[in-house]
Order: C-alpha cells, then sequence, then structure tokens
C-alpha cells in the first residue's frame, strides 16, 4: 500500500468514528484542524486503524504523531 | 476560584491538548453549585499541598500522569476486550503497594472529582442524599477511604456524636486523607477490607469504586453485609468498561451491578448512572465508554 492509499483508508476510520461525512484529512492535518479529535476519539482511532490494518502500535508512537502524516509513516512501516 | 480551574486548564491545554478538548466539554455542566464545592475543596487542597511542600503544578502532574496511564489501559481494553490485571496480589504490587505510584494516582483522582462531569455528578448526588440518613447514622464507616474528599463531606454532614471509621490498604491513601481531613474523631485502619472485623456494626457504610479492584465483588458485598446494622445503608459506586492500572473485575454493563446487588442481598432504594463522556448512548455503546454507577442500597426484607 502507498501513503495515498493508506491515508484514504485512515480518513474512512476518522470519518466513521467521528461520525463526519464531510470530513477529508491531508497528511499535514493536525488535531487542532480537527474539533473533535479529542482524546476519547484518539484511542478509538488508533484502536480501528490497528485493526484495519491488522498492526500493533508502541506507546511511544502513539503519543509521537502530530499529524496524520506521521501516523501514516508509523503504518506504512508496518504494512512493508 | 474561576482563576484557580483557569490555571489548571490552561496548563493542562499546554501540556496535554487533546485531553484539554475533553476537559472543556465538561464545563457546561458545571453550575453553581459547582463553583461553591470546587472553590472550596480547592482553596483547601492547595494549602494542603502547601504544607507538604508541593504546589498545584505538581497535583496537576500527578493527574496528567494518571491520565497516560488510563490512555494506556484503555487502549489495551480496546484492543482485548479486558483488563490488563486480574489478580488482587498483581495490583498489590503494581499499585497499592508502592507509594510513587499511588502519590501521583490518588492526586490525580482528588483533582478529577473536579475535572471530570460524572465524578463531580456522583459526588454532588452524595452530598444531596446523605443528609436524608443522618438520623439514623450513628456509625458511620468507608470503606477504600482514598483521598478522604467522601469522607470529609460525611464529617460535615453527619451529626457530630456519628463515630467515623476508615479502612483503606494503602499506606499512602491513609496518609492522604488523613491530611485532607485532619480531624481526630475518625479511627483510621490500614488494612485489606477482608482482614477487618472488630465485632462493631456500621448503620452506614460508604464504598466508593473499590468494587472494581477486587477480584469477587459478590463475596465484598457479603463481607458488607455482615459489616452493617439491620437497618443500615450502603452506598456504593462503581464503573462498568473503566480500564485503570488497579481494576480487575470488569462489569460490562449497569445490570450486572444491578444484579450483583440483589444476589447480596440487598435493594436499592435510589440509583444513578452517570456516563463519563458526553456522547449517545448507541455511540457509548459502541466505543464501550464507562459509565459510573451509584446507589444507596439496604438489606431486602425477606418476603415469605
Ligand atoms: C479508586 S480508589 C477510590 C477512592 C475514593 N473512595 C473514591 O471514590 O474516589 C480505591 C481505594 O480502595 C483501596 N482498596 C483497594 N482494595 C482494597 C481492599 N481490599 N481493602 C481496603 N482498601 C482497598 C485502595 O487502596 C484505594 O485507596
Amino acid at each position: 500500500m502507498n501513503r495515498s492509499e493508506i491515508l484514504k483508508t485512515v480518513n474512512e476510520v476518522f470519518i466513521d468514528i467521528l461520525d463526519d461525512e464531510s470530513l477529508v484529512l491531508t497528511e499535514e492535518t493536525s488535531a487542532n484542524d480537527v474539533e473533535d479529535w479529542d482524546s476519547l476519539n484518539h484511542i478509538q482511532i488508533v484502536v480501528a486503524v490497528e485493526k484495519q490494518f491488522k498492526i500493533r502500535f508502541t506507546s511511544q508512537e502513539i503519543l509521537s504523531w502530530k499529524t496524520v502524516g506521521e501516523m501514516i509513516s508509523s503504518i506504512s512501516s508496518k504494512t512493508l | 476560584m474561576e482563576q484557580t480551574i483557569n490555571y489548571i486548564y490552561n496548563k493542562i491545554e499546554a501540556i496535554n491538548p487533546i485531553h484539554s478538548k475533553k476537559l472543556k466539554k465538561n464545563i457546561a455542566f458545571f453550575d453553581e453549585r459547582y463553583d461553591k464545592l470546587a472553590d472550596a475543596f480547592f482553596k483547601k487542597y492547595i494549602q494542603i499541598l502547601q504544607l507538604q511542600n508541593k504546589t498545584l503544578d505538581y497535583a496537576i502532574d500527578c493527574y496528567l500522569q494518571m491520565i497516560a496511564d488510563v490512555n494506556s489501559e484503555t487502549i489495551e481494553f480496546l484492543r482485548t476486550g479486558k483488563y490488563t490485571s486480574s489478580t488482587f496480589e498483581e495490583v498489590n504490587q503494581r499499585v497499592y503497594a508502592r507509594p510513587e505510584t499511588m502519590e501521583y494516582y490518588m492526586h490525580g483522582l482528588i483533582m478529577s472529582q473536579f475535572l471530570w462531569k460524572h465524578h463531580y455528578q456522583m459526588l454532588d448526588y452524595f452530598i444531596n442524599t446523605l443528609p436524608g440518613y443522618r438520623n439514623k447514622t450513628k456509625s458511620y464507616l468507608e470503606i477504600g477511604v482514598g483521598h478522604g474528599l467522601y469522607l470529609s463531606k460525611a464529617l460535615e454532614i453527619l451529626d457530630d456524636k456519628t463515630t467515623l471509621t476508615a479502612v483503606d490498604i494503602s499506606r499512602t491513601s491513609i496518609a492522604l486523607a488523613k491530611s485532607f481531613i485532619n480531624d481526630d474523631r475518625i479511627a483510621y485502619n490500614l488494612e485489606n477490607i477482608y482482614d477487618y472485623n472488630n465485632g462493631e456494626k456500621f448503620d452506614f457504610i460508604t464504598l466508593g469504586e473499590v468494587l472494581e479492584h477486587v477480584e469477587n465483588p459478590l463475596q465484598l458485598l457479603l463481607k458488607i453485609y455482615g459489616l452493617l446494622s439491620d437497618n443500615g445503608v450502603l452506598f456504593f459506586t462503581t464503573p462498568t468498561n473503566a480500564p485503570a492500572i488497579d481494576h480487575i473485575y470488569l462489569f460490562n454493563n449497569v445490570n450486572e451491578i444491578q444484579a450483583i446487588i440483589k444476589a447480596a442481598g440487598f435493594e436499592i432504594e435510589s440509583e444513578r448512572s452517570f456516563l463519563s463522556e458526553e456522547v449517545s448512548p448507541e455511540k457509548a455503546e459502541k466505543f464501550k465508554i464507562a459509565i459510573l454507577y451509584g446507589a444507596f442500597v439496604k438489606k431486602a426484607k425477606i418476603t415469605q
């Protein structure tokens, strides 16, 4: 999977968790740009993304992401 | 007062902006009663911190440390559907018997009483309901007293002549409750509740967020049944789906809690359920959002 395919799937997960069909993510999107991206939803997103890609993040990774792009890098390194 | 709360929010926003979004949603629920209660609390709490050469910043750090624990436990819970610990010995080693952990945990927990909507709502329910039992309560016991906030309120509400007893398994909890309350009327016992028995029966027992800490909650309720006088009342709280470093018994829903109460021979006088996040019931179920359940119960009359 390339980065833009991963972004597309991640976007679908966000739409499902945040209940917002109109949400369009880019690699630069951060929690500041998405009102409902709070701690509760963050955790739900993390676990839903793990299930979707059949991967496990480490707690360091989860804490380190500042943008969607950084999350994609973590996913990409595990789905090679 | 507003100053203190704003200071806390700003500090949390700077350190953990994602968590701060959640906290801000809670503000809408805080009414005038909250302002009065929180005001009195923070005044007293800051004084106690100062006596120990600590600051409000220390308490905020403790709170955020507790949040970090809750977050990693929640991720594990959503992955596996289970709490990470399952035996009392595990959590005793991991938490109660470790002063470093217990210290930040109890300071974090006492802060959460005024930062989390459901914690405040439960405290408010307790404070408003306990006066109805004032006349009947000559002896009062709190099990798992923790930071001591509930006991401090009972002390204010109950009659001056009521005897007050507290039991907790953690040295750190007892020390914190003592410093928070500082009143000779209370007899403190550093003990596992299962080992506690001096033959006395109590008219009122409080058990705040302890049932989920034992391997067999029914067994604990039966023990409490034995400690309660015939017309005595138990106030207890416990959450569903609430992963934490020291939770071992998982209640999946409120029905399971009510069933266990009945099985132990109690009947419910009044009860409340508070969702820990502001979401729709559907979303709460899908996301397994914690519900804090609390009830005043008494021994069921045997009808035959
Ligand atoms: C989560 S805290 C609850 C504090 C407070 N009651 C409240 O509602 O916020 C749980 C407390 O119960 C104590 N505890 C846990 N298991 C216990 C046991 N078997 N006997 C006595 N205390 C226990 C812990 O040490 C801790 O202080």
